[in-house]
C-alpha cells in the first residue's frame, strides 16, 4: 500500500478521508463520511476552519502533492504519513483485513502476526463508505479473511450495499468453509457479487500441508470447496509456482480436472520475492523457464477438462510464447516495476514485469527482451 | 499428524504390454508396473512418496489423517456416475408402426408398406404422449422409431403437436429425433422438422453397393435414396441436424476403410460402427449374417485406424462406441449411456412405447417382443410409473443388471464404467441372469475398455488431446 506524506489542516478524526475538491464537495457531501478538500497551500487555511465552525466537522483540508481527488486515505502511526487505501485510477483495488492467518504459507508474502488487529475490518467497513464511486473490482485480503467469521459478512453486505455493481473477490484459503455452521453464516443466499481466491497447492495433502505449513489443511480446503459449490459459489482456485508445487503440479491439473471441475478458473501464479518467501528461499525461488514443459502440460491437461487458466506474475520471458495468451498483467500497480533489459522488448506492453522488490528478491527467471516475435 | 498412506479399494487389469491399469471407486485410473502394483496390493505404506501423491489423488490409497473432505469429494465423485440414470427417464422412444419399404435381411422387426396391422392406436399415441411427463427429469429426448416412422409422418406430427402443447405447462427441454431411412422424407416434412427443432438420424452402411446389399429394396437406390433424404434434410434443417450411423454386417467386415471415407465424403463428423445385434429376423438368419465378435473387433480396430488417420490430417470425424467408452474413463461428467449403468438403464434411463400399445425397458426389449418374447412387457401403455416401477418384471431387471448383485462383475476392473445387460442377456441366452462373461455384451465392453486403456498409455499429446475431446471431459455439467 502506498504511504505518502501530507499535512492535514483543521480538526480530523479517526476516520478514512475521501480527497475532494472545493468544487466537488458540494455535490458529494453528506454526513456520514470525512472529506479533505485538497489544497495547494496554508493560504486556504481559513476556509476550512470557517467550514468546520459552520458544522461542517466531517470536513478538513489536505495539503500534499501525492494525494489525487478521490483518493481515500487512512492515518498512519507515523506523524503526517498517511496510507492511500484507494486510488481511483489504479487498475486493482483491495482492502486488507487482517493480519492474522491460520496457515503459516513457505511462501507467504504477507507474514501474518498474531495480535488482535479486529480494528481493521471495521477501518475497512468505513473505507468501503469513503470510496467514490464503484470500482469494477475489490479485493479483499489478509491474513485470512475467514477468521473474521460474521464480520467478513457484515463487510460484505456493507460493499453489496454502497457499491452494488462492483465484483468483490476475496482471498481465502478456505479451511474454515469446510465448516457447515461458518459456510452458512457468511454465505448468505443473498450473496451474488463475490468470487472466492482460494489456494490449492497439491494433489494430496501431505504436498499441500507441507507447503501452508499446516497438518490438516488440504483436507480442509476441499471441504471447503465443495461447501462453496453447494451453495453456488464463483471460485478461482490459485497455485504459487514454487518448487514443491511445481514438482506435482500436472497432477495437481489432473485433481482438479476431475475433482473440482465446478471451478471458474485457475491461476497460476509466480512467487512474490517477499515476507516468507525470502527465508524459505531454497523451497521458493525457481527458473519458471527450467519448468516450461511441466508448465505446458499443466495448462494443457486443464485445457482437456475445460478449465479457464491464467498465468499472473509472470513476465512473458520467463514463460514459453504457447503460454502468453494465458498470461495476465496481473501486478498491483504500487508494487510493479520493469527491468533495464526490458526497455529494449517488443512485448512490453502486454508484459505483467516484475515485483518492485525482486531486487532483494529474486526474478521468475532471467529477465530478457523479446525481439522479433511471430504471432 | 500422521500422513501413511492407508490402502484402498481398487480393481485392477494386465495390459498387453505387462503394465496394470488400476481402477478406484471414483474412476481414476493409473497405469502401474507389475511391482508397483503388487506393492499397492500388499504394502502400501511403502509406496513412494511421488507415486503415492498420483495414488492418493485418485482415491487408490487414503492418508491416516482426516479425510472429511476427500470422502465427501470421493461420494461426489460416485454420485456423478450415477447421476444422469438416477434422475430419472430422460430417453423416450415412441414407435409409431413397423411398416418399412425396406427388407433389410438382418432387420429386428420391420414389415412392408402394405401391412398396416403393425401401427400403434390413436389412444395409446396420445397416451405415450402423456406418460412421457411422469419422467421428473428436465432435459428429455423422444425419438421416434421404426419400423420408418416417416412412413406414417402424420403420427410423428401429431405426437409432436401434442407434446409440446403438454410442454407449455410442463416446461421441460425436449429433444425430437426421427430414425429413418429418409427415403419418404418431402419438403413438407422438413419444414415441419425446421420449426420444431427436430434431429434426423438415418441409417448408412457404407458405400453404394454395400449400402444397398444390406438394405434391399424393390428399386434397388436405397443408397441413391438416403443420400438424396440427407440432401435435402441439409438443405432445410442444417448440416448438424442430420446424423448417421451404420450396422456392421459380415460384408462389411471386408471395407472398414471405404465406410469411414464414405462417412468422410459425406462430410459426417460422427460415426457410429455397430456391432450386428442379433435379434429378432437376424438371429434367425444368424449363420448367413453372422460373425464372432473377435471378427467385428478387427473390423472395428481397422475402421478405427482409418478414423485416426482422417483425424490426423485435418477432418473431424468421431467415433460413437470410442467416445461412450472414452466418456467413462477419461470424464468426470458420465453422459448416461444406458447400456453401462449399474444397476441397468433398462426402464431406468429410456422407456419404449411401443406400435402394440405396451411399454418396453429398451429398444432391444421391443424387438425380442417381435421374435416371440413379450416377457419384457412393463405393462400396457398408460401404467404409470410408480406402477411398473414396483413391478415383479422390474425388480428382476435391476437385481440382474446391478454389478453388485453379480459375482463375476465384482472383481472385474471394469465394473464402475459398466454392468451386465439383462436384455441382452435375455435376448441371447434366455435368461436374465444369465452369467455376464459368456455374454456378448461383456465381452465386446471388456475388449473396448482394454483397446482405450492401450490407446491411452500413448504418449503421443495430440491423440490424448482428441480422445479427451472425444470424452466429452470438458463438458460442463453441474455436479449434485
Amino acid at each position: 500500500m502506498r504511504k505518502i506524506v501530507a499535512e492535514f489542516v483543521g480538526d480530523i478524526t479517526n476516520s478514512p478521508y475521501r480527497i475532494v475538491s472545493r468544487r466537488s464537495l458540494v455535490s458529494e457531501w453528506t454526513p456520514d463520511i470525512c472529506f479533505a478538500i485538497k489544497l495547494d497551500d496554508l493560504s486556504q487555511q481559513d476556509e476550512i476552519s470557517r467550514l468546520q465552525e459552520a458544522g461542517l466537522g466531517n470536513v478538513a483540508g489536505i495539503i500534499s502533492s501525492d494525494v489525487y481527488i478521490g483518493d481515500v486515505i487512512t492515518s498512519d502511526t507515523v506523524p503526517n504519513r498517511f496510507n492511500v487505501v484507494y486510488r481511483e485510477i489504479d487498475q486493482h483495488h483491495s482492502l486488507f483485513l487482517t493480519n492474522r492467518c491460520n496457515s503459516h504459507c513457505l511462501m507467504c508474502s504477507q507474514p501474518p502476526t498474531a495480535q488482535d488487529d479486529s480494528w481493521l475490518i471495521e477501518q475497512a467497513r468505513a473505507i468501503v463508505r469513503h470510496i467514490p464511486g464503484s470500482p469494477l473490482k475489490l479485493g479483499l485480503t489478509g491474513g485470512e479473511p475467514l477468521l473474521l467469521g460474521v464480520s467478513l459478512r457484515l463487510l460484505l453486505e456493507e460493499i453489496g450495499a454502497h457499491h452494488p455493481s462492483t465484483k468483490v473477490e476475496v482471498l481465502t484459503n478456505g479451511r474454515l468453509f469446510g465448516s457447515s455452521s461458518i459456510a452458512d453464516a457468511v454465505l448468505l443466499p443473498s450473496l451474488n457479487n463475490v468470487s472466492w481466491l482460494v489456494p490449492i497447492y497439491g494433489p494430496a495433502d501431505f504436498i499441500h500441508d507441507f507447503v501452508v505449513q499446516a497438518p490438516g489443511a488440504f483436507d480442509q480446503t476441499i471441504a471447503g470447496l465443495l461447501n462453496l459449490q453447494e451453495r453456488g459459489q464463483p471460485i478461482q482456485l490459485r497455485i504459487v509456482l514454487i518448487e514443491p508445487v511445481l514438482k506435482a503440479l500436472p497432477e495437481l491439473c489432473t485433481f482438479i480436472g476431475r475433482n473440482l471441475p465446478f471451478v471458474r478458473e485457475v491461476a497460476l501464479m509466480a512467487c512474490e520475492p517477499i515476507g516468507f518467501a525470502l527465508a524459505n528461499r531454497g523451497h521458493c525461488e525457481v527458473d519458471l523457464l527450467k519448468w516450461s514443459e511441466t508448465l505446458e502440460q499443466s495448462a494443457r491437461i486443464l485445457r482437456r477438462y475445460n478449465v479457464p487458466h491464467l498465468f499472473m506474475n509472470t513476465p512473458l520471458c520467463s514463460i514459453p510464447q504457447s503460454l502468453w495468451k494465458h498470461a495476465h498483467k496481473s501486478i498491483s500497480d504500487w508494487k510493479n516495476v520493469y527491468a533495464q533489459e526490458c526497455d529494449s522488448c517488443e512485448v512490453k506492453s502486454d508484459c505483467s514485469g516484475l515485483f518492485a522488490w525482486h531486487e532483494k528478491g529474486w526474478k521468475p527467471s532471467t529477465v530478457r527482451p523479446i525481439n522479433g516475435v511471430l504471432v | 499428524m500422521r500422513y501413511e498412506s492407508i490402502g484402498q479399494p481398487f480393481r485392477s487389469r494386465e495390459l498387453n504390454d505387462g503394465e496394470f491399469v488400476v481402477i478406484s471407486d471414483s474412476g481414476d485410473h493409473i497405469f502401474l508396473s507389475s511391482t508397483e502394483h503388487e506393492m499397492l496390493k500388499s504394502n502400501p505404506a511403502r509406496i513412494s512418496l511421488e507415486l503415492s501423491a498420483a495414488l492418493r489423488a485418485r482415491f487408490m490409497l487414503a492418508s491416516a489423517g482426516p479425510q472429511n473432505g476427500i470422502s465427501r469429494l470421493l461420494e461426489s465423485r460416485i454420485r456423478a456416475r450415477n447421476i444422469t440414470v438416477s434422475s430419472g427417464v430422460s430417453l423416450h422412444i415412441i414407435v409409431p408402426t413397423l411398416q418399412c419399404a425396406h427388407s433389410c435381411r438382418y432387420c429386428q422387426v420391420s414389415r412392408s408398406l402394405t401391412d398396416i396391422g403393425h401401427t400403434i392406436s390413436n389412444e395409446a399415441l396420445i397416451l405415450a404422449c402423456e406418460s412421457i411427463f411422469q419422467s421428473p427429469v428436465k432435459n428429455l429426448t423422444v425419438e421416434f422409431q421404426g419400423g420408418d416412422p416417416l412412413v406414417r409422418f402424420d403420427l410423428i406430427q401429431f405426437a409432436i403437436d401434442h407434446i409440446e402443447k403438454l410442454n407449455v405447462s410442463a416446461a421441460r427441454n425436449i429433444r425430437f429425433v426421427v430414425a429413418s431411412t429418409l427415403h419418404q422424407l418431402t419438403t413438407q416434412m422438413c419444414e415441419y422438422f425446421k420449426k420444431h427443432d427436430v434431429f434426423l438420424s438415418t441409417s448408412l452402411d457404407g458405400p453404394k453397393d454395400l449400402h444397398n446389399k444390406n438394405r434391399p429394396t424393390p428399386g434397388r437406390d436405397s443408397y441413391e435414396r438416403t443420400i438424396s433424404g440427407i440432401g435435402l434434410a441439409r438443405q432445410h434443417l442444417g448440416f448438424d441436424f442430420v446424423s448417421a450411423l451404420m450396422t456392421t454386417t459380415k460384408a462389411s467386415l471386408h471395407e472398414p476403410e471405404a465406410i469411414v471415407d464414405e462417412y468422410v465424403r459425406l462430410g459426417f463428423s460422427d460415426i457410429f460402427l455397430r456391432q450386428l445385434s442379433l435379434y429378432g429376423f437376424a438371429k434367425k438368419n444368424q449363420n448367413f449374417q453372422g460373425y464372432s465378435l473377435e471378427e467385428f473387433n478387427v473390423f472395428y480396430k481397422r475402421a478405427f485406424d482409418r478414423i485416426l488417420e482422417w483425424n490426423r490430417r485435418g477432418t473431424v470425424l468421431r467415433e460413437v462406441n470410442a467416445s461412450v467408452i472414452l466418456n467413462k474413463i477419461l470424464s468426470p461428467f458420465d453422459a448416461g449411456y444406458v447400456d453401462l449403468q449399474s444397476p441397468s438403464g433398462a426402464g431406468r434411463g429410456v422407456l419404449v412405447y411401443n406400435y402394440d400399445g405396451f411399454i418396453y425397458p429398451s429398444d432391444e426389449a421391443r424387438m425380442l417382443a417381435e421374435a416371440g418374447d413379450k416377457s419384457l412387457r412393463l405393462g400396457p401403455i398408460g401404467t404409470s410409473a410408480a406402477q411398473f416401477r414396483t413391478s415383479e418384471l422390474n425388480k428382476n431387471l435391476e437385481r440382474a443388471g446391478t454389478v453388485a448383485n453379480n459375482d463375476s462383475c465384482k472383481p472385474c476392473a471394469y465394473n464402475v464404467y459398466c454392468a451386465p445387460n439383462p436384455v441382452d442377456s435375455l435376448a441371447q441366452h434366455g435368461d436374465l441372469n444369465t452369467p455376464p462373461e459368456v455374454t456378448n455384451h461383456c465381452n465386446k465392453q471388456k475388449w473396448l475398455f482394454d483397446f482405450f486403456f492401450e490407446q491411452i498409455q500413448t504418449k503421443d499429446q495430440w491423440y490424448l488431446d482428441l480422445m479427451y475431446s472425444w470424452s466429452n471431459a470438458g463438458s460442463k455439467r453441474v455436479r449434485q
